[in-house]
């Protein structure tokens, strides 16, 4: 850890409701300092990815304040869109654009958010394909690529952005099998590479190894904070232990 | 069990049954195709044609500025070319187009011949497929790859020039919209509402799906009650009521007027062709362009809607059609589009009965149109295709 630790998110009692009235937040308190890997896990239901998605504004929350990289996500728009520039965010579903190559998909944010040409920008997408393994793929299409191939993609194109944050929102959940370690993989390296990352998964191998802390949320409440080693060999809450008990 | 695909033979002739109705059949056939033949060679009486072709053709735009529409016609064939040529180049051109190059010529020599069109109008057509085969020839080549960003602004500036070419003014002297007739008339017209619909129902669409709850109530509220009156009465409302209420010379031209609601139309049809697609794009793919930063307008223009129209294709196509088709209704309203013409030109007392050839010979040309329409919209949609999975 740094000497002096920098915020990169700042939730604070942030509670939300469903519009048919379901309380999905009830309350929550989170920080994440620059450089931290945290991970998320909890039972289906528990409110962890609306969380997630509430630090890009996807989900709006009615009561509490998040802060992203110091800019307050509020009801203010350009703030919104402020924040999104800087957070990257990979989905179970990979939601690659499926009219565009693999490159116009890499292309497409850094083009017209960023207002660069397609010809400076064209280099740095080829090795950010490189990175991710799959730089000959470029010029196909997402349709003609294997799940684990789509969703290290979609982590390119997210980095093409070069995002101060990542979210991963289950990133393995909809992968099968042989191919979760392909895309862990791509991640272990982001995360080596010194990226702030909050990962919504299972995959209890990864968090062990990559994660700063772990964080159990149910019921749309933090149950429980704690480092890997701490979290999942001496958990303080029943719940975790209950929760444990069930995935290990 | 392997069953044995079942060929052509075993299908028409599996049965004693089969046999006995496939023969009946075919010589059902045989019989309406030789009355029909022995009609077309023997009694029918293919000069109201000839003596009409004009007419029917461009209506009663006046003879002297009839070089108006062959250099039209003469810019749109070049851009055809070069447009076939560049097409032809790309690796996923569906098309034979042999077949297509062969009926051009055909229909070059042949249909002058058989309408009459007299020796220079025959070598006006001559020289214009040539042209268009030349340039389909040349255009797949590096100098039209270099503008090929341009292209489709070559296209809409042309178009532009056409419609003054037709109309006139700033220079040419005008023919009025009334005085436009027969298949230019046509072809002009559906094109014409074909261009402001398609943006018209897609935003008609789009603003169905609004959060604003006023754009949606006024949206829906166009679109359905559209929807709920036959064409014939609102073309009808926009011939005569609009120029009733309106004080006098204050209304449009009568021609303009039709565009008008006919673009309104087919907009509400369109629309919900549009709104179709739009509602098939899963929500992941918003979510993911807006973590992306792109704004909610670029997210729409980007993501959304290119998706969206490409799964409306194949309903949007079947529109065109109907929209082609529609304008026949035009002539009832006392316009003189194909169908129009040739009902003035049989109201002639020279003309009188000779209702089967010219009505044969419509069908033939609508048909033609629209086949073209639907291998248009099919190869555009083999084109657009990017989904393996």
């Amino acid at each position: 850890m740094q000497p002096t630790k920098q915020l990169m998110v700042q939730a604070k009692g942030v509670q939300k409701w469903y519009p048919n009235g379901f309380h999905v937040l009830r309350g929550v308190d989170l920080e994440v300092f620059r450089g931290e890997k945290v991970v998320i896990m909890g039972p289906s239901g528990s409110g962890k990815s609306t969380f997630l998605r509430t630090f890009n504004a996807l989900e709006d929350y009615q009561e509490g304040s998040i802060v992203v990289d110091g800019m307050e996500l509020n009801n203010d728009l350009r703030n919104i869109d402020a924040v999104r520039r800087e957070v990257g965010m990979v989905f179970q579903q990979f939601n690659l654009f499926p009219h565009l190559s693999v490159l116009d998909n890499l292309l497409l944010a850094p083009t017209w958010v960023r207002k660069r040409k397609r010809e400076d920008v064209i280099q740095q997408a080829l090795s950010m394909l490189e990175r991710v393994g799959i730089s000959e793929q470029a010029y196909k299409f997402p349709g003609q690529l294997s799940g684990g191939q789509q969703q290290r993609v979609a982590i390119a194109r997210a980095l093409c952005m070069e995002p101060r944050l990542m979210l991963f929102d289950e990133p393995t959940s909809s992968l099968d099998p042989e191919k979760v370690r392909e895309v862990l993989d791509v991640m272990r390296l982001l995360a080596l590479d010194g990226m702030t990352m909050v990962v919504v998964t299972h995959e209890v191998a990864f968090a062990r190894e990559v994660a700063d802390r772990v964080i159990l949320m149910d019921e749309g409440q933090v149950v429980e904070i704690a480092p890997p080693d701490q979290f999942f060999n001496h958990p303080k809450h029943e719940r975790t232990q209950r929760f444990l008990a069930q995935i290990l | 069990m392997k069953r044995s695909p079942l060929t052509l033979q075993r299908q028409l002739f599996g049965s004693l049954a089969n046999s006995a109705f496939t023969l009946a059949l075919f010589a059902l056939l045989v019989w309406a195709g030789w009355g029909v033949l022995s009609w077309a060679f023997g009694s029918a009486q293919w000069l109201v044609l000839r003596a009409n072709a004009a007419t029917l053709t461009i209506g009663r735009y006046p003879d002297a500025q009839e070089w108006r529409l062959w250099l039209l016609l003469g810019m749109l064939t070049s851009l055809a070319g070069v447009s076939w040529g560049r097409l032809r180049g790309l690796n996923n051109w569906p098309l034979n187009d042999r077949i297509a190059a062969l009926l051009f010529v055909i229909s070059a020599v042949l249909l002058p011949w058989l309408l009459a069109f007299g020796a220079i109008n025959q070598l006006r057509l001559i020289f214009l497929v040539l042209l268009l085969l030349l340039l389909r020839q040349w255009s797949g080549g590096a100098w039209s790859k270099a503008f090929g960003k341009w292209w489709a602004l070559v296209w809409g500036i042309t178009y532009v020039f056409g419609l003054w070419l037709i109309a006139g003014g700033l220079g040419l002297p005008a023919v009025r919209p009334s005085d436009w007739g027969g298949l230019v008339f046509t072809l002009l017209i559906t094109s014409l509402t074909l261009l402001l619909a398609l943006p018209f129902g897609v935003l008609l669409a789009l603003g169905r799906r609004s959060g604003l709850l006023l754009v949606r109530w006024v949206c829906v509220a166009v679109i359905e009650l559209i929807r709920g009156a036959p064409l014939i009465t609102l073309l009808f409302v926009g011939q005569n009521l609009v120029g009733f209420l309106s004080p006098n010379g204050f209304a449009p031209d009568r021609v303009w007027r039709a565009t008008g609601v006919l673009t309104v139309f087919a907009a509400a049809y369109l629309a919900e062709a549009v709104r179709g697609g739009l509602n098939s794009i899963p929500m992941g793919q918003q979510e993911a362009a807006r973590s992306l930063g792109l704004s909610s307008v670029q997210t729409m223009g980007l993501v959304v809607l290119p998706q969206a129209l490409k799964v409306a294709l194949p309903a949007l196509g079947g529109q065109f059609i109907s929209l082609l088709q529609d304008t026949t209704l035009l002539s009832i309203v006392g316009l003189f589009d194909l169908l129009g013409i040739a009902r003035s030109v049989l109201s002639n007392p020279d003309w009188l009965g000779r209702y089967a050839e010219v009505y044969l010979f419509l069908a033939v040309l609508y048909w033609c149109s629209c086949a073209a329409l639907a291998l248009g919209s099919r190869a555009l949609e083999k084109r657009l295709a990017t989904n393996y999975s």
